[in-house]
């Protein structure tokens, strides 16, 4: 049972004050409708968004933009799931595909982070957590990540100057992703007298914030073949962990990351190896290098060893630059990550890296692998 | 006038909150917080709810300067992972020590302090947070 994707596209992530949550999102589907040879005219939409109820005031946001859109009588859904809410989205529409509820589902991720001061966006984040006994200590992922990242440097003996490699990476590699938020070097200087944010995290092991949309258009296999290109959905699957990590046995493997990883990788019947291409969840910096662990791909403590440009095994990791720079416009976040594995299967992103690739994965989190989902691309012909 | 904080939530959580209960498997042996109505690590059922004496010991904790809005004039906050006498662990904040003094394996007591100013209505919310134990003689 597949479903096939056969446009997408992503609107740069930045601050966009002079559009609202349904403009950005309708803007992000004009490059999506200019690469189908049809009408854009789907039987569902479904919308991710972490925030709007809270940024903008609004429920019912897919029936509101597909108005926007002229859309009539269709199915409208609105996905949240923390963080995860992207690839939890593609998952209902992949549903909706292979069982044949209908023939082609339009998916849209959008958050705008800039439509609020930090301290409310940091709020906000918050509520990833446990309302009743979680938020109210005033925890947040920010400082979960901050404890994971001190316990993971003394576990395995890491100094803070060595974690450095992977906001080193991330910038590097948004330089030619034309839809990254942050587009620039850093320097080891750079990052060590950057603002503490909870220590021993400062701005450059986070994510900045930003407005963003992006667009996935998912179909039928005999709407798909009317294209040249095909691409699959082969693996799509997800998993959870207990939200408090405090109550976790082992800190330093997200398992919700993992399980969801090897039940994806199962579904679309390949070994890890087969994939040379993978967008992760990388809220954080201590969190980029246990998911990169919990996935398999680096043993245990060796993930910031192995990562050597980008590559880590025989995979290219975050070739967008990532959370970190490409941006983590929360709802959108998994969105504009399928758009770039979609993207990089058909050759429209970093081929001069990649080469022409069969398959890619994503991974889309919330919080510190409180829920995860991954999906597995194969380009079909 | 209007809360951003259901009282009624704060009241219901009270033990939870303010006395610490949690929860204990009769099967697996093991104590979790906050309470569940099965064991989050081994799925029984069989549970039965205690409440802790609210000693605990910092197992690691980390210096918070982007607070959340409710917090911002707690900044820098001091979160710490804590593992309490009963064997379950907790985030919580700690106070009443300057962050330089705090080391992992110290030793903390449950006390009732601030949490939140409702921003509108300027209700105080309590709860615990973590001091430096101090040894009864
Ligand atoms: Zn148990």
């Amino acid at each position: 049972m597949r479903s096939f994707i056969i446009s997408s596209s992503a609107v740069k992530i930045d601050r966009y004050y002079d559009k609202n949550f349904k403009e950005l999102a309708i803007e992000s589907i004009k490059d999506l409708e200019k690469k189908i040879s049809e009408p854009l005219e789907p039987e569902a939409l479904i919308i991710s968004s972490v925030a709007v109820e809270h940024l903008d005031r609004q429920s019912n946001m897919a029936g509101i933009i597909a108005d926007y859109l002229g859309l009539r009588n269709i199915r409208v859904y609105r996905v949240e799931s923390g963080e995860a809410s992207g690839l939890a989205a593609v998952q209902i529409a992949h549903s909706l595909v292979s069982s044949k509820a209908v023939k082609k589902a339009l998916v849209i991720g959008v958050d705008k982070l800039s439509d609020m001061p930090n301290a409310k966006i940091a709020e906000l984040y918050s509520y990833l957590k446990d309302s009743d006994y979680i938020q109210i200590h005033g925890v947040s992922p920010l400082s979960e990540a901050a404890l994971l990242a001190k316990i993971y440097m003394k576990t395995y003996d890491y100094s803070y100057e060595d974690l450095f490699i992977w906001p080193f990476t991330m910038h590097q590699n948004s330089l030619d992703t034309p839809h990254a938020q942050l587009r620039f070097k850093i320097s080891p200087d750079s990052y060590k007298e950057s603002p503490i944010l909870a220590e021993p995290l400062r701005l450059l092991d986070s994510y900045p914030f930003g407005d963003g949309a992006s667009a996935l258009y998912i179909v039928s296999e005999d709407v798909a073949e009317e294209y040249d290109v095909n691409v699959s959905i082969e693996g799509l699957s997800s998993s959870n962990d207990v939200n408090d990590i405090a109550s976790r046995e082992d800190l330093l493997i997200f398992s919700a990351v993992r399980d969801s990883f090897i039940k994806t990788l199962k579904m679309a019947d390949i070994e890890l190896g087969k994939l040379k291409y993978i967008e992760i969840h990388d809220n954080y910096t201590p969190n980029a290098f246990i998911v990169l662990e919990s996935i398999g791909l680096a043993d245990r403590g060796k993930a910031p060893e192995l990562l050597q440009d980008s590559m880590i095994g025989s995979a290219h990791v975050n070739l967008s630059g990532g959370l970190k720079a490409r941006g983590n416009p929360w709802g959108a976040t998994g969105i504009y990550q399928v758009h770039e594995i979609f993207s990089a299967l058909l050759g429209e992103f970093k081929k001069s890296v990649l080469g022409e690739i069969e398959y890619a994965a994503a991974q889309n989190m919330s919080g510190c692998g409180d829920v995860s989902y991954s999906i597995v691309l194969k380009r079909v012909r | 006038m209007m809360f951003e904080r259901s009282p009624a939530k704060i009241w219901r959580n009270r033990d939870v909150l303010y006395r610490l209960k949690y929860s204990y498997c009769r099967d697996c042996k093991r104590s979790f917080y906050p309470p569940r109505g099965r064991c989050i690590y081994c799925g029984s059922s069989n549970i039965e709810h205690r409440y802790s004496s609210g000693r605990g010991v910092v197992k690691e904790f980390t210096v918070v300067y982007q607070t959340p809005v409710g917090f911002t004039d707690m900044s820098p906050m001091v979160i710490g992972l804590i593992e309490m006498e009963e064997g379950f662990r907790l985030l919580a904040q700690i106070v009443d020590v300057k962050p330089e003094e705090i080391s992992n394996g110290m030793k903390v007591e449950a006390v009732l302090r601030r949490m939140i100013v409702d921003g509108e209505t300027g209700l105080i919310y309590y709860g615990i947070k973590f001091a430096p134990l101090i040894e009864k003689s």
